[in-house]
């Protein structure tokens, strides 16, 4: 009996192989003259289309492409470079891991194989510059995000004919009036497990680059400024005209910080509505309901300026990828995915704002996309999500509990004080 | 009397505590059960226990978050993958572990203790501090991202346990059992297949399941030495792939949990009957 069961698992075991080996090989495995491997945490139909993207350059070289998906990213990539079977390339969520990488000498100077000019005519200074580390060129930016959106539902506003406010005090005012009226203003929502408090770091930043103006806003990212800089105070003392308000909140205080990020917009959606503004980036439309249209049900306005000397900047976030082996496979491919031409395929297929300026704005799919794309690469100030650059310890840690703290009702000097005493020790 | 009153009453009592201790472990399953039939919609805007507010108006259940599961690129082939990996990596463990444990257990040999100790000592050892060094010498011997070095890097961390569990039990079973085999001419290797391991069944189903569910469950073993092509990726590091990037879509993972959850539910309930059946049952009779 026993013997029968082993023979029959190892039989088991045998037949599956011959099976798997026989098996049809993926479209990814097309290739002949090897693959190249990228590890990145692009997953569902962002990876989906990323491999359509790609797929004329197999075609075309036959050169195929086999992607490793993690949102542990930052772990794994870590353990592999040290055991020294780095990925070709990788696609890093922020800048931060870029610097560390190039720091410790892992990453391939994409100046050596790229056309420098032709980049530099893609892409604007400001992303070559993010994407530099030491003055050298080490990644190429893609799959943006647009974060100064505020989301609204038109249907609903000219129901209860609300106006788009275009100033700071508009907003205010809009929001008093929708109190007035007996409804909630805002949903927000900032919890998000382990990472809970970064929407509200979006909020302080975007609120900064109003205030502060973006030259300020480099000097508290580099932490020339202190916290407790009077300049830091205001951004987070406006931050708290709303937040501070229980019934400008869906929910009140309780209800934005137990609210998940991605549910907190479906208050938008309800008949009547729970709540009516939603300030979030572009990739939030990837949470809304199924079955809400862009433009009847949802739409957005700019993050309206609020001091008039520093108008209406744009905050975002993006996507790098970077090079870790230098072949020859890997640099034809870096090549491909700087040029227009998959980013173009990509942007066609939805959820993908590019700051290549050679991406013609007509491939997007939509009024709203091209509106959001079209304030990334016409912007006259864009700066990085600040808390994707600052060390982990202050833009993944101590920044976004600060929020929460905040949020909660604790008094802003103490909250920026521990905020600070982290910083001090982080940026040594 | 008293006596019979108080055993009378404390059945029920019993019965009742173990009921509500087993609802309560199993709440979380059965909302993540309920939620994988709800759709994304009422998913994101209530909780799952709102469904008993009608359990029958079956058009609020679906299907959908199954069938976009199931029908996801390269399903089938992460299935086999999950598979080529859990098999050998439970067999080999075993069967080694069962050796080693015999050894330990039953023969007399310097320097026996010591080793013992070492074995258990690697009990304690967290194998995210072996992931570096184990890529490193892999990469130099062209085993990563291949299934023998899974299966190799599965047997080292399940061993330890195995050897421990084993050669507990193996040095349980009566040792009369054993001396009467030996005075008849038993060899080791003998008293090894016809006695330890068949006495042993109950031992080896519960180790082949505890080492089944770790390897089929595993993520971050296989995302490190096998890495997360669809060659060679294991159901785990599929599914984790079918949400997008921020946590979009992670109300298909509902069904996720439970499609691959199908296949360790299948090996459980089949060697359930090895658990039950009495550990030393007819051993000793003439």
């Amino acid at each position: 009996m026993r013997k029968r069961i082993l023979v029959s698992v190892i039989m088991l075991t045998l037949v599956l192989t011959l099976i798997t080996s026989c098996a049809p090989a993926p479209k990814e495995e097309v290739a002949k003259a090897g693959a190249v491997t990228v590890l990145g945490v692009w997953g569902g139909s962002e990876l989906d289309n990323f491999r359509e993207a790609v797929y004329p350059f197999t075609e075309e070289t036959g050169i195929g492409m086999a992607f490793e998906g993690t949102r542990d990213l930052a772990a794994v990539l870590t353990t592999r470079v040290e055991a020294g079977n780095p990925p070709d390339l990788a696609i890093l969520p922020n800048p931060g891991q870029m610097y560390e990488l190039a720091k410790d000498g892992n990453l391939v100077d994409i100046s050596k194989f790229m056309d420098m000019d032709e980049l530099k005519g893609n892409y604007a200074q400001v992303w070559i510059d993010l994407a530099s580390y030491e003055g050298k060129p080490y990644g190429i930016f893609y799959k943006v995000a647009n974060k100064s959106l505020v989301w609204y539902n038109p249907t609903a506003f000219s129901d209860a004919g609300y106006e788009i406010p275009t100033t700071w005090d508009e907003l205010i005012a809009l929001s008093d009036k929708i109190v007035a009226d007996g409804n909630t203003p805002w949903a927000i929502g900032f919890e998000s497990g382990a990472a809970s408090g970064w929407p509200a770091t979006d909020w302080i930043e975007d609120i900064m680059l109003r205030t502060a103006g973006p030259d300020v806003y480099d000097k508290w990212v580099n932490h020339e400024i202190s916290w407790i800089d009077p300049a830091v105070k205001t951004a987070w003392e406006t931050f708290g005209q709303i937040v501070g308000k229980e019934d400008y909140q869906y929910g009140g205080t309780a209800g934005t910080l137990s609210t998940n990020f991605g549910d907190a917009p479906a208050s938008l959606f309800t008949d009547p509505p729970e709540a009516y503004l939603h300030r979030q980036a572009s990739f939030i439309t990837g949470f809304f309901p199924e079955g809400v249209e862009a433009g009847t049900d949802y739409d957005f306005f700019p993050f309206p300026p609020i001091d008039p000397a520093y108008g209406t900047p744009v905050l975002g976030g993006a996507d790098l990828i970077v090079m870790l082996n230098d072949t020859s496979e890997a640099r034809e491919l870096m090549k491909y995915l700087a040029s227009p031409k998959p980013q173009e395929i990509w942007a066609g297929l939805g959820g993908f704002l590019t700051p290549n300026k050679g991406v013609s704005i007509d491939v997007y799919p939509d009024e709203l996309t091209k509106k959001m794309a079209d304030m990334v690469v016409k912007a006259e100030v864009f700066r990085f999500d600040a808390s994707d650059l600052m060390p982990a310890a202050v833009g993944a840690g101590s920044f976004w509990t600060g929020t929460l703290d905040y949020v909660a009702g604790e008094d802003l000097d103490t909250t920026l004080e521990d905020i600070e005493s982290s910083a001090v020790e982080a940026y040594e | 009397m008293k006596k019979k009153i108080t055993k009378l009453l404390s059945r029920p009592l019993l019965h009742i505590v173990i009921v509500l201790i087993s609802l309560v472990w199993l709440l979380p399953s059965v909302g993540l059960l309920i939620t994988s039939f709800r759709v994304r919609n009422d998913v994101m805007s209530s909780g799952w226990w709102t469904v008993f507010q009608h359990p029958f108006e079956f058009t609020q259940y679906s299907l959908k978050n199954y069938t976009h599961v199931i029908t996801a690129n390269g399903m089938g082939q992460a299935f086999l993958n999950s598979l080529l990996i859990t098999i050998p990596s439970t067999i080999i463990p075993i069967m080694i572990a069962s050796f080693a444990a015999y050894a330990f257990a039953r023969m007399e040999f310097p320097g026996r203790q010591v080793l013992f100790v070492i074995v258990v000592g690697l009990l304690v050892v967290p194998l995210q501090m072996t992931l570096i060094p184990i890529l490193r010498v892999y990469n130099r011997l062209g085993l990563a991202g291949t299934f023998i070095g899974i299966w190799l890097a599965h047997t080292g961390y399940g061993l330890p346990f195995a050897v421990y569990l084993l050669r507990n039990f193996f040095g349980a079973l009566p040792k009369d059992i054993f001396e009467s085999a030996f005075l008849d001419g038993a060899s080791h290797f003998t008293a090894f297949f016809r006695l330890a391991l068949p006495l042993s069944v109950p031992a080896l189903a519960s180790l082949a399941i505890f080492q089944f569910l770790w390897v089929w469950n595993d993520l971050l073993v296989a995302l490190i030495y096998l890495g997360g092509t669809e060659r060679v990726a294991p159901l785990t590091v599929r599914l984790s792939s079918l949400i997008n990037s921020l946590g979009q879509n992670w109300h298909l993972l509902t069904a996720a949990a439970f499609i691959s959850m199908v296949l360790p539910l299948i090996i459980f309930f089949s060697l359930q009957r090895y658990f039950v059946r009495g550990i030393l049952a007819g051993s000793i009779k003439g």
